[in-house]
């Protein structure tokens, strides 16, 4: 704790005006600080952010169809098809005119090989998927090799034109085998949780579409874009035949009345976030709402419980978006309106601390806008990220 | 008329002969037999004084000319930048870099660091962020050039959509009239209007844009850039009339009594005194088309000779037109229709200070509206036009609306782009443009 606060201290008086770069020396410098703290104290770490600060660009998300704004970012389990153990995936949600709700493309980075390819394009309206084709942060790769990835599309750029969406089941070379919709896939948007049995798995979906109009539609009273309260969580129960794509077993809305509301520069904002913790209870980042909520028997409720309990809000979340539980039991969320990423202990009801990890100073507050989907490393020692600003992905180790 | 002594003796009209012509003023100054007419010219123009600068001033050789619109809804917003702006630009025209900004609008606090690197811890405490970089100090290590910066008042500072925002209604001057709809206008609505406008005038055309960017910069938050277009006059060494993009001869002279045909008198309100009307119209020339018509066609459109200048028939630039000349058969020397003629002031009863600068604006899609009808890529240059009365229902309208009829060269030219602004008196040192009209309300 010394330690980080002594390194804190350093980085507080010096003036840095030059940009991202770090001189090699005054790194050493630090790090021989942290060190030499560390030995005299043994403190352990307060969290797991303090632990990770490099920050190493892996790879453009761009595929040669010219898809832009990565969203989804999940590590696949297996190797399966076209995939092998340990890939990122990343999913792109705009075309190549950037329009958002008109991407269709799935990369596909080798951490091994160092080598990106991609995973799957999508046809723009494939049949039964309402409204077409745009790829969310909705996304993740079973076990069994299955990846499920939510369309949220529209025809220009924005809420106006949006169709349903639907859920897309590709197999493990990039092949669609089936498209979900239902009156309670609407707008599929957060990143997704699962809980993935091998031959079953409960899968976790934010949906936040529903009655959505288009973003010149405003509240006569705030002059912004009309909020609704209609946005939900759809946990599907699934089993998945040896060999066979999963089947919707049940499917029950077990979290709803989340804010959610069109916006004429980044689409929608509703919930985008999902963790599910080893007991059960389900974590949701609620933009609107700038908080972290926990909905209780996640995995065995059979009914709503509207927005959960409260764990957090407002200090250091700035609009959180993906959410992804921590080995050390904690959540880590990314922010919206600024390039941080925040940690925060649910046990404890209460945020660590946050981290810069996208400071581009082209927007303002720096990285407001460039942070999307999350997903942790195998090993639990860093995690990955997307870039909006730079249409890349980026390993925080 | 009163000769000046420096001009050939002889009554000079020219294109738009009443008006004074394209180069109305500075080159009124460069006759003909002048060895270089811009070692004439000072350095820097003057900022303060009974009136703004850039209507008589001679003519730089590029323009940059945008119109804002406000979108305060607060009057001492708008108040405070116009004494901003008015500080910026007698700050830049006379040479000096723009002041160090205060006061700007700064980005949130980003909660702990000047400029953080990613991996640093955040901390929620306030801190200032860096300021932005503000001045583009694109005019870095270039001369003053000349510049001088005109600001005009159009009728959305005084009334916007049915709606007094600064509590002026009462107050728009019954010149700043909303100019009529004409024969053949091709007008596009983005390109047409604004509440405020600013000409900025240099001998180099990145001088000109300094300044409207930089104003452009302090007006954040309080009016927003509404559309703009460059221009450039091309003037020859020897000081000889400049050419238009339809190679005639454009400008020679001023109105025999200039200073009665620019400025506004006791007729107008306190603020406009020694200020005057500013209309401006892009005017996009058909150029392919004239290039495919014989000279002769050109020059009895016209009214003159296309290399010398002279009236039809006559041998001089600057003699007198003639109007009544008439060939063996009864018929006008310069035909009923041609240009020079519906614009002469024994016509029309009208004359304006003309300051236009041709613009350049590349190549784009058109469909042209004469026979033979031609659609293509077709240069979309032509004329900024731009002039000053002091009453614009007696200057520009009155001339035009009838030319906008008969006119024969209507059939290469249409107005894509319109304004009226009222462009109020100058200032002293410590005051700011149009501030009698804030006051007296």
């Amino acid at each position: 704790m010394t330690g980080a606060n002594n390194r804190q201290q350093a980085r507080n008086t010096r003036r840095r005006d030059h940009g991202p770069a770090r001189p090699a020396r005054l790194t050493a410098l630090l790090t021989s600080m942290l060190v030499t703290a560390g030995a005299a104290q043994a403190t352990e770490p307060r969290g797991f952010l303090e632990t990770v600060h490099r920050h190493v660009t892996l790879t453009s998300t761009v595929p040669d169809n010219g898809d832009q704004n990565p969203y989804a970012v999940v590590v696949a389990p297996v190797s399966s098809g076209k995939i092998r153990q340990g890939d990122v995936l990343i999913d792109n949600f705009n075309n190549l005119g950037n329009l958002q709700g008109l991407g269709t493309t799935i990369v596909a980075y080798d951490p091994a090989s160092k080598r990106t390819s991609l995973f799957a394009k999508l046809p723009r309206h494939p049949a039964y998927c309402p409204g077409g084709v745009g790829l969310t942060t909705a996304m993740t790769m079973l076990k069994s090799g299955w990846v499920i990835v939510g369309s949220t599309p529209s025809q220009d750029g924005t809420t106006r034109t949006r169709g349903d969406g639907c859920l897309l089941v590709l197999d493990a070379n990039g092949q669609l085998v089936a498209t979900w919709t239902g009156p309670d896939i609407n707008g599929p948007w957060g990143n997704m949780a699962v809980l993935d049995q091998g031959t079953s798995a409960t899968l976790f979906v934010s949906m936040a579409g529903f009655n959505l109009p288009g973003p010149d539609v405003r509240d006569p009273a705030t002059g912004e874009p009309k909020l609704l309260h209609k946005a939900t969580v759809l946990r599907l129960d699934l089993t998945i035949p040896q060999g066979q794509p999963p089947a919707i077993r049940s499917r029950t809305v077990i979290a709803s009345g989340f804010g959610h509301r069109a916006d004429q520069d980044v689409f929608l904002i509703g919930p985008t976030g999902l963790a599910l913790a080893p007991d059960g209870t389900l974590y949701v980042s609620d933009a609107i709402g700038n908080r972290i909520v926990a909905i209780p028997q996640a995995t065995t409720r059979t009914d709503s419980a509207g927005t959960g309990r409260e764990v957090t809000a407002n200090g250091l979340l700035q609009r959180p978006l993906a959410l992804v539980l921590l080995p050390n039991g904690h959540l880590l969320t990314c922010n919206a309106l600024n390039g941080q990423a925040v940690e925060i202990d649910p046990a404890e009801n209460r945020q660590i601390y946050a981290q810069w990890i996208n400071t581009n100073q082209a927007q303002s507050p720096p990285g407001s806008g460039d942070l999307f989907g999350l997903a942790l490393r195998p090993d639990g020692k860093g995690f990955y990220y997307v870039a909006d600003d730079m249409n890349t992905v980026v390993e925080a180790r | 008329m009163k000769p000046r002594s420096d001009r050939p003796l002889a009554s000079r009209r020219g294109l738009f002969a009443a008006a004074g012509g394209l180069m109305a003023t500075g080159f009124a100054a460069a006759a003909p037999d002048r060895a270089s007419a811009s070692n004439a010219l000072p350095a820097t123009e003057p900022f303060w004084g009974a009136h703004q600068g850039g209507i008589i001033t001679p003519m730089q050789s590029h323009t940059y000319f945008a119109a804002f619109d406000l979108t305060t809804e607060r009057r001492q917003a708008v108040i405070d930048l116009l004494r901003t702006w008015t500080n910026a630009a007698a700050r830049l025209t006379s040479g000096r870099k723009p002041a160090p900004l205060a006061g700007q609008p700064t980005p949130q606090p980003l909660g702990g660091m000047v400029a953080p690197a990613p991996g640093d811890m955040a901390t929620p405490a306030d801190f200032t962020p860096p300021p932005p970089a503000m001045d583009s100090e694109i005019a870095e290590g270039l001369p003053p050039s000349r510049l001088t910066v005109t600001f005009g008042f159009g009728a959305g500072l005084f009334q916007k959509n049915g709606r007094d925002r600064y509590g002026l209604a009462a107050h728009r001057p019954a010149a700043l009239i909303d100019l009529p709809s004409f024969n053949g206008d091709q007008l596009v609505a983005e390109t047409c209007g604004g509440d405020l406008s600013v000409q900025a005038c240099a001998d180099d055309p990145q001088v000109a844009f300094h300044a409207v960017r930089h104003l452009a910069n302090l007006a954040y938050g309080t009016a927003e850039l509404r559309w703009a277009q460059t221009g450039y006059c091309a003037r020859p060494a020897d000081g000889s009339t400049p050419r238009n993009l339809m190679g005639f001869k454009d400008g020679t002279q001023t109105p025999a009594d200039r200073d009665k045909v620019v400025w506004v008198g006791p007729e107008g309100p306190d603020w406009m005194q020694g200020g005057s009307y500013l209309v401006v119209r892009r005017i996009r020339m058909a150029l392919e088309h004239w290039d495919r018509t014989a000279v002769s066609f050109q020059e009895r459109t016209m009214g003159r000779q296309k290399h010398s200048g002279a009236p039809i028939g006559l041998k001089g630039e600057f003699e007198p037109l003639g109007l009544d000349r008439t060939d063996g058969d009864g018929n006008k020397v310069i035909a009923e229709a041609a240009h020079v003629r519906l614009a002469n002031v024994a016509t029309t009863g009208a004359e304006i200070l003309r300051r236009g600068y041709s613009y350049n604006d590349g190549v784009n899609f058109t469909a042209e509206r004469w026979p033979p009808w031609r659609q293509g890529m077709e240069y979309d240059a032509g004329l900024l036009f731009i002039c000053y009365q002091a009453d614009p229902r007696t200057g520009f309208v009155r001339m035009f609306e009838p030319m906008a009829k008969l006119d024969m060269l209507n059939q290469f030219t249409t107005h894509t782009g319109s304004a009226l602004f009222a462009c109020p008196g100058g200032v002293r040192e410590g005051e700011f443009i149009g501030q009698s009209l804030f006051a007296g309300v």
